[in-house]
């Protein structure tokens, strides 16, 4: 304050008048009147410098509080409208299936993070303004998802987009006007607003050398030599038969010549207290996927000691114990092959078929899982405008046997409905379905990295992988 | 005379603006950072909750979900360290559970039933998870000749989709 007043003693002049000031600086004659005695003041005068002062204080001071209040606001705006898009982009890439309408579900299942009828939407500004809100004194927008199939490409600014079919990436970009206050009075945002903007880019990740959630089922490589399909070939329809052993062969489902022996991975949760029979069992993994365990508790294992709700690749697996493969001429099916078809089924029709009532607690374990959306017999698979419930990732493993398999990958497929029905056969002799093979199209969603004891092998170069921000 | 009283006149009109100013600049300031922080630390609840495996997020006592809240707020999964902002404690901030319903396309609040999201029960796991406080944090700005202003309560949350199984 010493400051304000010595300046206030100093230019005491007759000659000021606040009206003289219309620039609001003071002149070159102020400094000729500081050794001068001091006039007295008159009423007129006082405090005319402190409003001299004030002039050149006021900028200043406006311009320090934007520092911290305006900028400090921005930034934190920028952090919001980062985070609303990431849950955007991440949420839009989850969905990037490789069907013609993939983008498209993908777009507006990314707009549903920041939808404003819940109050649960991501918003910025302290959670006061809506994200995608043309309406109102300041507007945001998303600049509409980009998709790529290359990751450089979303990464680079020139990279060229794909189309439904191949995207694997998005790209996306909120612009949000955020209000500023004290900066406002300066030349800086005279509008009172200032444009921040936040990107994000998901996609998929590398290979993955652990996937939980899968299906356990496992298919023996037709070639291993080749790594990227196994020998399997895209949009191709193979008929999956429940292994066994000597004659007859089993014969393929019509449309679907080739058969390709199958068996269930041992995931059997002895200490289960939830659904602990094990035909329930079955059928809950047949109609979703392996159930979710946390993977790093080391009681939640099989008897080779790998985890129940996960598959690694590497691991040495055995066959489910109650489903080891029967001979041929045998005319029931594996009953524990059944129950996990019977609930392969659930994802074409809820309703329990009645090869399956006698299974335990069945029709709770069937209220869970919803069905497939699309239920169409399918050769082009871009056509699928399902919620991917028909879609199975089966690991791939070097050949099938009662002793231990090793497995190299994981592959997808989308189940068929048997040729002129709606559903698959749970009671089939060979505990058949027809599958589409589709190659590594659907990003995984229970991933973790391998337990901290394990000593596996993994040099994939191919593969599904799962959701990942890139930016 | 006359003229130190004047000043001194000024300076007592001018010293309270003043500070009133520069305190209101730092708590006016606080608060952003204030909302900053629990924004950041949602965020962080929300992807690190969101890529676990057979996490219950329907049960508040989930040790998983418990070790990634009190990670996010004290950064020790048993919440014995300080936390980042005072009076802050996993109790105070809850995970919505949300459910995307595929025939009309809109994001509900999924309920915790086999049918639902509890995953303890045997239902399947939810598409989306908001991070939030149900009772919001409450921050009283501390500005001179302003004692009356009303606490600001923030309500940040997070929804983001999830990711785990």
């Amino acid at each position: 304050m010493d400051l304000v007043d010595n300046r206030n003693q100093n230019n005491r002049s007759p000659r000021r008048d606040p009206i003289s000031l219309p620039d609001g600086r003071g002149s070159v004659s102020d400094c000729m009147h500081l050794a001068e005695p001091r006039p007295s003041g008159s009423d007129l005068e006082r405090g005319a410098v402190s409003f001299q002062v004030l002039v050149l204080l006021v900028p200043v001071l406006l311009g320090f509080i934007g520092f911290a209040v305006d900028l400090g606001r921005l930034y934190l705006v920028r952090s919001e409208l980062k985070i609303a898009a990431n849950a955007m982009a991440l949420s839009a890439a989850q969905l990037l299936i490789g069907t013609s309408a993939a983008t498209a579900n993908a777009s507006s299942v990314s707009n549903l993070t920041v939808e404003t009828g819940s109050g649960f939407g991501n918003k910025y500004d302290f959670g006061g303004l809506n994200i995608n809100d043309s309406g109102g004194n300041f507007v945001s927008t998303i600049v509409d998802p980009t998709f790529y199939a290359a990751a450089a490409d979303a990464l680079g600014t020139s990279g060229s987009t794909a189309d439904s079919t191949t995207a694997k990436y998005v790209k996306l970009q909120i612009t949000g006007e955020a209000p500023v206050i004290f900066w406002s009075f300066l030349s800086l945002a005279q509008d009172r607003k200032v444009n921040v903007i936040a990107q994000a880019i998901a996609g998929i990740s590398a290979p993955l050398c652990t996937a939980c959630g899968i299906d356990p089922i496992a298919v023996a490589a037709l070639s291993t030599d080749d790594t990227t399909d196994f020998g399997f070939a895209a949009g191709t329809r193979y008929t999956f038969g429940y292994m066994c052993n000597g004659n007859p062969i089993i014969t393929g489902i019509t449309g679907a010549a080739q058969v390709v022996p199958y068996l269930l991975l041992d995931r059997y949760n002895q200490s289960a207290t939830l659904f602990p029979d094990e035909g329930s069992q079955l059928f809950r993994t047949g109609s979703q996927g392996l159930p979710p365990t946390n993977p790093y508790d080391s009681t939640l294992v099989n008897t080779a000691g790998l985890p129940l709700g996960c598959i690694q690749i590497g691991a040495g697996e055995t066959v489910w114990a109650s489903a080891a493969p029967q001979a041929c001429n045998v005319t029931t099916p594996v009953s524990s092959a059944q129950s996990y078809v019977c609930g392969l089924a659930g994802r074409f029709d809820p309703t329990v078929p009645d090869a399956c009532t006698t299974i335990a607690e069945v029709d709770s374990i069937a209220s869970i899982n919803p069905a497939d959306t699309d239920l169409t017999d399918l050769d082009d698979y871009t056509a699928y405008v399902g919620n991917s419930r028909r879609i199975i990732t089966v690991p791939i493993v070097d050949a099938l046997s009662t002793g231990t398999m090793t497995v190299l990958g994981f592959r997808q497929f989308l189940i068929e409905p048997d040729p002129g029905a709606a559903t698959i056969t749970p009671n089939d002799r060979y505990s058949r379905f027809v599958v589409l093979y589709l190659g590594s199209l659907m990003p995984i969603k229970g991933s973790v990295p391998p337990r901290p004891d394990a000593t596996l092998s993994c040099t994939i170069t191919s593969g599904p992988g799962k959701v990942v921000l890139h930016q | 005379m006359r003229q130190r009283g004047s000043s001194l006149v000024e300076a007592a009109l001018f010293v309270p603006i003043l500070a009133m100013l520069m305190f209101g600049t730092v708590e006016l300031a606080r608060l952003g950072w204030t909302y900053f922080t629990i924004e950041k630390m949602f965020n962080q609840i929300a992807r690190d909750a969101g890529a676990q495996q057979a996490i219950n997020l329907c049960d508040p006592a989930d040790p998983q979900l418990l070790n990634i809240i009190n990670n996010a707020a004290t950064a020790t999964e048993d919440g014995s360290g300080t936390p980042i902002l005072p009076n802050l404690t996993a109790t105070n901030i809850a995970v919505r559970v949300e459910r995307l319903d595929p025939t009309t396309a809109t994001l509900g609040e999924c309920d915790c039933s086999i049918t639902g999201c509890d995953i303890s029960a045997g239902g399947r796991s939810p598409d989306f998870i908001v991070v939030y406080m149900p009772d919001g944090y409450t921050v009283s700005p501390r500005i001179p000749f302003m004692a009356a202003i009303t606490p600001f309560v923030l309500r940040p949350h997070v929804r983001m989709p999830f990711g785990g199984t």
